[in-house]
């Protein structure tokens, strides 16, 4: 109840601020106060609020839908704090109150520089607005009771001492295919327990728990950074929307600068982070899957990359007093498409509409949210245009400006186009699943190649190139040590790196040449004037960053390999011997243990494997090698104890009573379950279950069983193994209340069991190796290095 | 004429082009009728769920997973994917399998799989007590 009262009322002050913001643009004298103290007051609501769901999920208060839906009392404290933002309802609020903090630095920047604070907080009163509806008790609201909507909680998180009361049967379901049983909670259920002097809180002990792969400490700080970067998406958009409110297009560009460049640089951050989480846990062996979710928050980045561009030729012909300076419309434009695509981001990871599509995608959040979001996206694009369009007429009177063909504007200008195209092919790759279309990786790969070499090979002529006009002969001169160094680059890299794909090869010259220009210019700053190295860094990183994508994706090699035990084999030059696997976690986890020599050097690579807790399902965590040439990768994808696999056909079926499997030309019958003791079970005592099976070969008929047992607390598979065919089968997961079972059924070569053969284990084993990844990782550290010297240069010169 | 519209123009010409001859190529469909699957033999995304009662198969010498797809319609489809297991295939409420149909049956690249426990909180609506 707290929570949500919270909320409201800071929808309310946000809302009040808004207005008395806009009416002190308008010529009010008294609101400024009343708008300030509203903002401030929102953004202690937010922080307050913040914090007691914080509180709510430390102290395991299941009786709110959202801290029983994504944590559980099992947690480390680390995990626990990110379940913060693992659901719908949590990543709303940490946006929310993302933003509500980067507003409050926002508001004493802005009362700093004249009538900017009136017009740039009023519009992002507006945004706070729109994020606080969102999360108000209509819509995905994260303090919800659990009773408000039906839910079925799993019987294992209800306190046992409860399940005796009377009332708890009418509320007691089971799911006949999964055999679980469910207590479905809804406000019958409520008001039952209510009356019987039952809290909710001790009725329910345990949440679900939060997915086991975002239980990793990338996930902790992926999230926060990337809404860091979305949340400053929103302040070139006020920021532009100002200047159209003003008419006045002079002061915004340099005011907005280090607001854009820093949010350029954490949202690029954020997004690699992801992608370093993906790299080491996911374990398809790549950092970028070009996935609708990842591209959807790619999109916004490019577009503010290149709005930093064309504001810098805003400024510098400013500077040469040509009015408002060049590309001033650009520039609103994509000031304003920065946040439009965050929200577009929003709307297609959040409303379902990529459902089929992406992996992270949430399932549809009802109408009523899907069409919330339509207006909030709605709303912002139709303020961002229809500011546009009206001040179009005044916006061309106040630009003119001309420049030669040799400058360094339209050099900028290609490029911030070249990024444009960038943006809008992953856009409308991104937006097929909405029309039931969807593109093949190969898409955005194909096109993304010759546009990198463009931008590329932009980033070191622009900076040859001077403002407003250069000579010819001037740009060959100083080009000299560049184009050397860059060809003899590129030619070792074709010699020694055997790269002999001509796109690869022209990347790479391109890259190459943004390294060498930048190098050359950033060796002459480091001894003069340091603050101007950001944008040097950042390129360079940049082309680091690309030479290393060409390392590990176009010479990536992968291979999927069978490991037997105690064998060693060559793969990629390193020598790898599976050693066997050791159970780590209370025997939770299993590491799978393989040793690496690597020229005379030992290593040990364990990837895991697990079942876990929170969907049943089999986990697999990848290992990798590091090096400072190239990673070696090994994705783990099964394995088998000796006890089935020797030499002949393995197979795993799942049957349902009664039922009957094809294997190899023998007919395999599940003809009855054995019942397990039930009190024997509960009490822990021995006991048995499993089935009776009837196998059939060439005419005849065999009737065996298999099952598992329990003694002494030990679980043990007894098989059955029928010698006349040599056919083996050992029951593996049963589920008793469907009494569906699966079985491993193992066929030995000429149909005779091999007994006396010795036991294989063998690892399956996906394995890669991915040259120069670590160039990816130098370069993405380099551009955030980068974008935070160019903000703190910009902040200084923005007061000016 | 601006140099800035030719230089622009020209990028944004070669390039929506080049997008638009390239999505055509690269373009997969959505396909929730088998019929049509089995029928015309292209590269799909083929959604449906899976057929619990013909359960499944792991060869673990050829690597491949083999398992039935039913369609809102009723008609099966048997899918033959050249890999392992994917995570959560037993709890999968949809999935979506990319590939194409041909001799008898759908040769997968990739399974994605829709759970209900990631981001859903309810079993079934199918529950019964």
């Amino acid at each position: 109840m707290a929570g949500s009262i919270l909320l409201t009322l800071a929808l309310v002050f946000s809302l009040f601020s808004m207005i008395m913001y806009f009416f002190t643009f308008r010529g009010s004298k008294n609101t400024i106060n009343l708008a300030r103290i509203s903002y401030h007051g929102m953004a202690m609501l937010v922080i307050v609020a913040s914090a007691y769901l914080l509180y709510l999920i430390l102290s395991h208060q299941y009786q709110f839908k959202y801290v029983y839906s994504y944590s559980n009392s099992d947690l480390p404290l680390g995990f626990l704090i990110s379940t913060f933002w693992a659901g719908q309802e949590g990543s709303f609020m940490l946006w929310l109150l993302l933003t509500s903090i980067i507003g409050v630095f926002l508001q004493s920047y802005t009362s700093k520089r004249g009538d900017l604070e009136q017009r740039v907080m009023s519009v992002f009163a507006l945004a706070t607005t729109f994020l606080l509806a969102m999360v108000s008790p209509v819509l995905k609201n994260p303090f919800e009771y659990i009773w408000i909507h039906p839910i079925f909680l799993d019987i294992k998180s209800i306190a046992p001492a409860f399940l005796n009361l009377p009332f708890i049967q009418n509320f007691l379901f089971s799911d006949p295919s999964s055999g679980q049983n469910f207590v479905k909670m809804n406000t019958d259920l409520y008001s039952a327990l209510t009356t019987a002097g039952i809290s909710v809180n001790d009725f329910i002990i345990h949440g679900k728990g939060l997915n086991p792969l975002l239980q990793n400490f990338w996930m902790q700080i992926h999230p926060p950074i990337l809404f860091i970067g979305f949340s400053m998406a929103t302040v070139p958009f006020a920021f532009a929307i100002a200047a159209l409110m003003k008419d006045d297009y002079k002061d915004w560009v340099r005011q907005s600068f280090p607001w854009v460049a820093a949010g350029a640089g954490i949202l690029g951050l954020g997004i690699m982070l992801g992608g370093y989480w993906a790299y080491g846990i996911l374990g398809w062996g790549g950092y970028w899957a070009w996935d609708p979710v990842e591209n959807s928050s790619l999109v916004p980045w490019i577009v503010s990359v290149a709005a930093i561009h064309t504001m810098l030729v805003q400024r510098k012909t400013q500077a040469k007093g040509d009015g408002i300076g060049k590309f001033a419309k650009t520039n609103l434009i994509l000031s304003i498409m920065v946040y439009v695509l965050v929200i577009y981001s929003t709307f297609l990871t959040r409303s379902g509409i990529l459902g089929d599509a992406s992996v992270h995608s949430f399932v549809d959040p009802g109408t009523v949210v899907y069409l919330f979001l339509v207006i909030f996206i709605s709303t912002f694009i139709l303020l961002g245009v229809g500011m546009i369009a009206f001040r179009w007429k005044s916006l061309n009177e106040q630009s003119d400006y001309q420049e030669g063909l040799l400058s360094r504007e339209l050099a900028l200008f290609t490029a911030s186009v070249a990024l444009g195209a960038s943006a809008i092919i992953v856009l409308v790759g991104t937006s097929a699943p909405i029309f039931h279309q969807s593109v093949d990786t190969v898409f955005y790969n194909e096109m993304h190649v010759p546009l990198a070499i463009i931008i590329g090979l932009l980033n070191g002529l622009s900076l040859l190139l001077k403002w407003k006009h250069t000579e010819g002969n001037e740009i060959i001169k100083k080009s000299r040590f560049s184009i050397i160094a860059t060809v003899l680059f590129t030619l070792l890299v074709v010699v020694f790196g055997e790269v002999h794909n001509i796109m690869m090869i022209l990347l790479a010259f391109s890259a190459a040449f943004t390294l060498f220009v930048n190098g050359e210019i950033a060796y002459k700053i480091i001894r003069g004037n340091r603050k101007m190295l950001g944008a040097y860094i950042t390129h360079m990183a940049f082309a680091i960053f690309i030479l290393g994508v060409i390392g590990s994706s176009a010479y990536s090699e992968q291979k999927d390999i069978n490991l037997i035990k105690g064998e060693t084999q060559e793969l990629f030059g390193y020598k790898i011997k599976f050693t066997g696997y050791q159970p780590f976690q209370n025997d939770k986890k299993y590491y799978f243990n393989i040793d690496v020599e690597d020229g005379g050097k030992e290593y040990q690579i364990r990837p895991v494997m697990y079942v876990s807790d929170f969907n049943m399902g089999l986990m697999r965590e990848p290992d990798i090698l590091n090096g400072w040439i190239r990673d070696f990768y090994i994705s783990p994808s099964g394995y088998e104890d000796g006890s089935q696999a020797d030499g002949g056909h393995s197979d795993v079926i799942s049957l349902g009573e009664g039922e009957v499997a094809d294997f190899h030309g023998a007919k395999i019958m599940y003809k009855e379950f054995t019942k397990p003791d039930m009190q024997a079970m509960m009490a822990g005592n021995d006991f048995k279950m499993g089935a009776n099976l009837v196998v059939e070969k060439d005419g005849k008929t065999y009737q065996t069983e298999s099952y598992m047992q329990s003694v002494g607390g030990q679980i043990s598979y007894v098989e059955a193994d029928i010698k006349e065919i040599g056919i083996k089968l050992v029951i593996g997961k049963i589920d008793p209340m469907s009494r569906k079972a699966e079985f491993t059924v193992t066929e030995a070569e000429d149909g005779v069991s091999h007994s006396v053969k010795p036991a294989k284990e063998v690892l399956s084993v996906t394995a890669s190796i991915k040259p120069f990844v670590n160039l990816v990782w130098i370069g993405v550290l380099g551009m955030f290095v980068g974008f935070v010297l160019s903000t703190m240069r910009r902040l200084k010169e923005s007061s000016l | 004429m601006k140099s800035k519209y030719i230089f622009g123009g020209v990028i944004v010409t070669v390039f929506l082009s080049l997008m638009i001859y390239l999505f055509t190529q690269s373009n997969i469909q959505y396909e929730s009728d088998f019929q049509k699957i089995m029928e015309k033999e292209r590269v799909v995304k083929a959604t449906g769920s899976w057929v619990k009662e013909k359960s499944y198969k792991i060869d673990n010498e050829n690597r491949t997973f083999t398992f039935y797809l039913t369609d809102d319609k009723g008609h099966q489809m048997k899918v033959v994917y050249d890999g392992s297991i994917p995570n959560n295939f037993e709890i999968a409420t949809s999935m979506v399998v990319t590939g194409q149909y041909k001799d008898g049956y759908f040769h997968a690249k990739d399974i994605l799989t829709k759970c209900p426990s990631k981001y859903q909180d309810q079993p079934s609506e199918s529950a019964s007590s």
